[in-house]
């Protein structure tokens, strides 16, 4: 279970952070009036404290005015379930490359629901990582990562 | 020649010109990336292209070639990309002087030291235009126009900031003892079409971003920044051609040469060979007629820098560059 | 009349059998490049490009341009149907043409979308038509002041409406100004807000930040309901989609008035993504159905698909008549002319006459092809939303990853595109809305540079925003329409009885 509270005021935290760091960032750039007309720092400079400011705002409000249960359980579980193989697909491109990440992904969607045999879940995870080579790497010429165990076949 | 010494010759050409054979000998055996620091349709674009249609349809590679533009950050994404390549072979950038001068007025993640200089191989001109119905006819009469008025009055346009235009802005500023506003725009195309709509005063295009406009009569050159004039060829406008244009120097502004170079690099620490490989490739594709008509349709120079010609240019240039940069206060302190 | 003997002319060199075919080729890759998110029109063109150097240029640009009509309704179809845009103008779509789908009916959504989009199109030629000579004229109106002032209409059209609290509306904004501003900045040339990382000098992609956002993250709000995750049972019918156009015309006004805004926002150089939120925007204000938008209101698709491609169309005249290219697409093409030998400019009009209005001529029937195939297209699209959720889940997934690398070839880019699809989940699901950070961090810079770029002419007087007539009006308009909700809301407050209307 997740309440209001603890999401709101993660997410005023997290743009908070981001605003806080385009402040800090673009003060290198030089903020105000120049030679060169208005410096390279000062819409940045300026964009940062209106995120700081609504952010510490949003956080305020959120810790006073949050629904108690934003996230249930079963709803907690479900996004999980999606969430964190994708991760794992994500993170695991520069290891093996896309072509057998896809394919596994796939693989494992379609067996973990349990729809259909392992078998048709096997084709349909070749068939996505054939699609993929033939529409980008093919007809369109864009080399999708291999990843480093590509690189040691010789890709 | 006796006998011996036959054999003294071909042993000689055995132990020193098969190694050599065998060395430079380097085919690539894979895919070739070309990488274009500028957007789809930009010059850099253009002869990135150019270059991979002459060896595409010459078959000078077995292996197929792909563009990839890598534009962002004014070029600085396609050499940093370019960088973190180092020792692949088949990553080929193609740029401008910004990879060397880039370096000297942004905080970017690259130096040209970072890449393999092939070549530069072909050097596009710089015009200084005017609207059309502007009152000046000619040089004089357009920079006592200038400075007949305050300081900033008049406003200069060009491509990027602190690149070759600004530059350019800047001698032209000290030979002339005027003072231009810069305005930069993204590309010379919008800074032409702002020439045309009369927000800016002048501008200093290459050839081919402004030949459409100087045909269509919204902006006309003043003086062409090159030593001599530009080659003869056909008629632009009704009147003239790029060869009726008088250089800076015969007009009265005294900037002799302004050029801006089209480069070719490989990643750093690349062998000797495949460097050789990739000079040898780019002389090839100079020799093709396809070549000449690509000089000819940009009304650019034609120009084959390598080896220790290419680093004795990059260094002037840097120089020259470094000079300006200084003055102006552009450079970025490390 | 001279244009339409001129056009007459065109439609003879247009129509042979051969230029047909090209149409239908050049409309079904373009389809097939807009659907897939990742991939845009400027790949199909540079890959075709080659391919044209041995043709006619007319043949050659008859086939480029089909395969941009194809592009631009190809690009619907995933924001209709899974909430990725793949191009920034079909944003706007996805506002009503998403939910409109998830409801069960993605074939109405779909044939609203390119039914509107169709006119839109047809507006946008039929400007080219009646007054090319001229248009071009406006365009060059438009100097830095006058940039701007568009870029703060399309902003002010569209901030500050909606249901969503202003401060997290505002927060949104300042994040999407941000990012537009990270990487090099065209004025100064100095790098700015890469936080250290030296790839982030090329700047946050738009297609990067959408697909973690939208993609992504609409995915992840819908894996939380359990009714989502079953599938949609939508019958598929052939009679719905003729249904939905016959009704279309009941919507003639807000097709109209898209349409205008769609060819305005063309030629000036606003462009079609400011195009489509401003008229999302504008319908959103002016529509007695108010409440319904952003729940399925048709006019919320009409809206942005009208003047989009209204835009789209439109812009193509000022990248002939004056050498500007209005989108990536179009700079591609601008690259083909010019290796076709032929310069683009005002000359292009007198000298190459035969070139132009085959084009012109071509436009009308490539959208007529493109149109006709779309809608063939519908069902098999539609029937895409029978796919249950646990298999069209990854597929999505993989196509967003897949989108994100190949915009350049960047592992950072997919990194980038997971960290935006979190943060979309956490927006969505805590009311912050999307729109305002994507409309900033596509024209936020632009509108950044008209600026700066106007400071340097001006010197630093603000006064130039209100020195020529034009650009006073602009600013004004958008003043008007910044200051409307307030002045309504007042105006409500006064007379209590207007109030209580819903």
């Amino acid at each position: 279970m997740v309440s209001g509270r603890s999401l709101e005021s993660a997410t005023a935290l997290i743009t908070g952070a981001f605003g806080a760091a385009v402040v800090v960032s673009s003060l290198d750039n030089g903020i105000g009036w120049s030679s060169a007309g208005v410096d390279s720092g000062t819409f940045p400079f300026v964009v940062g404290l209106t995120i700081l400011a609504g952010s510490v705002f949003n956080l305020v409000q959120g810790w006073l005015h949050a629904r108690p249960v934003i996230l249930r359980p079963s709803e907690l579980r479900r996004l999980s379930i999606l969430f964190f193989p994708t991760a794992v697909f994500v993170g695991v491109i520069p290891l093996i490359g896309i072509y057998p990440a896809s394919a596994f992904y796939v693989f494992g969607a379609l067996a973990w629901h349990k729809r259909g045999s392992l078998l048709d879940a096997a084709l349909a995870a070749i068939g996505a990582a054939l699609a993929l080579y033939l529409i980008f790497e093919l007809t369109f010429q864009i080399s999708l990562p291999r990843g480093m165990l590509g690189t040691a076949f010789g890709f | 020649m006796s006998q011996k010494s036959k054999f003294a010759a071909v042993a000689f050409v055995l132990a020193i010109g098969l190694p050599g054979a065998v060395r430079a000998a380097w085919q690539p055996a894979k895919p070739i990336e070309f990488i274009a620091t500028a957007g789809p349709g930009g010059g850099t674009d253009n002869f990135a292209r150019a270059v991979q249609n002459i060896i595409t349809k010459y078959k000078l590679v077995e292996q197929p070639i792909v563009v990839v533009n890598k534009a962002g950050g004014s070029g600085a994404e396609g050499y940093t990309y370019t960088k973190s390549m180092a020792g692949d072979p088949y990553k080929i950038v193609f740029g401008t002087s910004n990879a060397w001068t880039q370096p000297m007025v942004s905080k970017v993640a690259y130096n040209y030291t970072d890449l393999t200089p092939i070549a530069a191989m072909v050097q596009d001109e710089f015009l200084l235009w005017v609207k059309q119905d502007a009152p000046y006819q000619n040089v004089q009469d357009f920079f006592k126009a200038v400075a007949a008025k305050p300081a900033g009055d008049f406003k200069m346009g060009g491509a990027q900031s602190k690149d070759t235009d600004e530059t350019l802005t800047r001698m032209i500023d000290k030979a002339a003892k005027v003072k231009f506003v810069y305005i930069p725009f993204k590309s010379g195309a919008e800074a032409a079409v702002q020439l045309a709509g009369g927000h800016i005063d002048a501008h200093v295009n290459n050839p081919s971003e402004s030949i459409g406009q100087w045909k269509g009569s919204t902006q006309r050159p003043l003086c062409a920044f090159s030593p001599q004039r530009l080659p003869d060829g056909p008629k632009v406008t009704a009147t003239q051609n790029w060869h009726d244009i008088l250089t800076c120097v015969e007009s009265g502004l005294n900037i002799p040469q302004f050029q801006q170079p089209r480069t070719v690099w490989l990643p750093g620490k690349v062998t000797a060979d495949q460097a050789a490989f990739y000079v040898d490739l780019m002389k090839k594709v100079q020799a093709t007629p396809e070549w000449k008509e690509y000089i000819e349709r940009t009304s650019q120079t034609d120009t084959f820098l390598t080896g220790d010609a290419f680093s004795k240019f990059i260094k002037d240039d840097i120089e020259r560059t470094h000079k300006i940069a200084a003055d102006e206060g552009w450079l970025i302190s490390n | 009349m001279e244009n339409l003997e001129a056009l007459m002319h065109g439609f003879d060199i247009a129509l042979s059998g051969n230029h047909i075919f090209l149409m239908l080729i050049g409309v079904l890759l373009g389809i097939l490049v807009g659907v897939l998110p990742g991939l845009g029109a400027p790949n199909g063109v540079s890959l075709l490009l080659p391919l044209t150097f041995g043709m006619q240029p007319v043949s050659a640009i008859i086939l480029l341009s089909s395969m941009y009509w194809g592009a631009l309704f190809g690009g619907s179809v995933t924001s209709i149907l899974f909430n990725i845009p793949g191009e920034p103008s079909s944003v706007a779509t996805t506002f009503d043409g998403y939910p409109m789908a998830r409801d069960g009916r993605p074939t109405t959504a779909l044939a609203t979308a390119f039914g509107s989009a169709a006119f839109g199109a047809l507006a946008g030629v039929v400007l080219i038509t009646l007054s090319a000579s001229w248009v071009a004229q406006v365009a060059l109106a438009f100097g830095p002041p006058e940039y701007f002032a568009v870029y703060f209409l399309a902003f002010a059209s569209f901030v500050g409406m909606g249901g969503s609290p202003p401060i997290k509306t505002l927060v949104s904004l300042a994040i999407g100004f941000a990012l537009a501003a990270v990487g090099i900045d065209t004025v100064s040339g100095s790098v700015r807000l890469t936080m250290g990382i030296d790839e982030l000098v090329k700047g946050v992609n738009f297609v990067v930040a959408v697909m973690g956002l939208f993609g992504i993250g609409e995915l992840l709000i819908a894996v939380e309901d359990e009714f989502h995750v079953k599938a949609i049972s939508s019958k598929v019918e052939w009679r719905e989609v003729f249904r939905t156009l016959a009704g279309l015309p009941r919507y003639s006004w807000a097709l109209l008035r898209s349409a205008a805004i769609g060819c305005w926002m063309g030629i000036t150089p606003g462009g079609p993504t400011a195009a489509s939120f401003m008229s999302y925007g504008i319908a959103k204000r002016l529509s007695p159905r108010r409440a319904n938008f952003g729940k399925g209101e048709p006019e919320g698709i009409i809206a942005p698909e009208t003047a989009d491609h209204a835009a789209g169309t439109s812009a193509l005249l000022p990248m002939l008549a004056l050498g500007i290219p209005g989108s990536a697409t179009a700079a591609v093409m601008m690259g083909g002319l010019m290796i076709w030998g032929l310069n683009p400019g005002p000359m292009l009009f007198i000298e190459q006459k035969d070139f132009v209005w085959g084009l012109i001529a071509s436009m009308y029937l490539g959208n007529v092809v493109a149109v006709v195939l779309v809608l063939l297209t519908v069902p098999i699209f539609a029937a895409l939303m029978r796919v249950p959720f646990f298999i069209i889940a990854p597929v999505i997934v993989i196509i967003c990853t897949v989108g994100a690398y190949s915009v350049s070839n960047s592992y950072l880019d997919v990194m980038m595109m997971m960290g935006f699809g979190i943060l979309g989940y956490l927006f969505k699901k805590l009311h912050y809305p999307l729109a305002p950070l994507v409309l900033a961090i596509v024209i936020g810079d632009k509108a950044e540079d008209a600026f700066r770029q106007s400071m340097l002419m001006s010197r630093g007087s603000l006064g130039i925003f209100f020195a020529k007539p034009l650009v006073t009006t602009l600013i004004l308009l958008g003043a008007a329409l910044l200051l409307m909700p307030v002045i309504w809301r007042t105006i409500g407050r006064m007379m209590p009885r207007t109030q209580a209307r819903p």
